[in-house]
């Protein structure tokens, strides 16, 4: 059975996180920081931001399928 | 020799993993589209099947109205089960039409939603990518400079 798009969404947004903790470990530098606050925490938002919408409109339409069944 | 260029190792494990994740969301995002395109397909082609099943079933309720009007009044005719699957089938319809807006609503709220997450995909990610690929170069010019002479 194949997984909805929003979790494997969910999926790949927590191996990213995970990803940046490892790299964090290691990368601590002032630049590490800017590119944590300005480009990764707005990234990994957004991305939030869409696999909810996502789940929202995924429900949406497996309800209007059963719905509308027979 | 690990620990030296660990910083390094990390930030190309980074990289790596923001390449995958913009294939895989592309992919998510995609999935998502044609999931949403597979159920409007689904409900036109349950409305369009209700539809011709009305009609039929308007068709049988006049014809056995007229037999009934014609009928001996001893005999009369029952067209209660032809109302009442005339009626099954316009809520079914109904309900079908109230669902296509409902998923067209929410497909226009997610739109907005939608085409901001592409951008941040087409756009934003390759910037990040090619900036940490700047830093890696960085660190590893640095390194090389620092190396010692054999």
């Amino acid at each position: 059975m194949t997984a909805r798009p929003d979790q494997d969404g969910d999926q790949q947004l927590r191996l990213l996180g995970d990803a940046w903790d490892k790299a964090a470990e290691h990368w601590r530098d002032g630049p590490a920081r800017q590119f944590g606050t300005a480009q990764l925490t707005p990234l990994l938002q957004e991305s939030r931001c869409y696999l909810e919408a996502l789940r929202k409109l995924m429900d949406l339409l497996e309800t209007a399928e059963r719905e509308t069944d027979g | 020799m690990t620990g030296i260029h660990a910083d390094i190792d990390a930030l190309k494990g980074l990289h790596d993993a923001l390449v995958r994740y913009r294939n895989a969301q592309r992919d998510v995002a995609a999935r998502g589209e044609d999931q949403l395109a597979a159920t409007r397909a689904s409900l036109a082609a349950k409305a369009s099947r209700l539809r011709a099943q009305l009609e039929l079933g308007q068709a049988e309720y006049s014809a056995c109205q007229d037999r009934a009007a014609q009928a001996d009044p001893d005999e009369p005719v029952d067209c209660s089960g032809y109302a009442r699957a005339v009626q099954q089938h316009s809520e079914q319809l109904e309900q079908i039409r109230v669902w296509q807006q409902r998923v067209d609503a929410e497909a226009g709220e997610f739109s907005g939603t939608a085409g901001r997450f592409a951008g941040l995909l087409e756009n934003d990610l390759p910037r990040m990518e090619e900036h940490l690929v700047a830093v890696i170069a960085s660190l590893e010019a640095a390194r090389r400079v620092r190396a010692p002479v054999p």
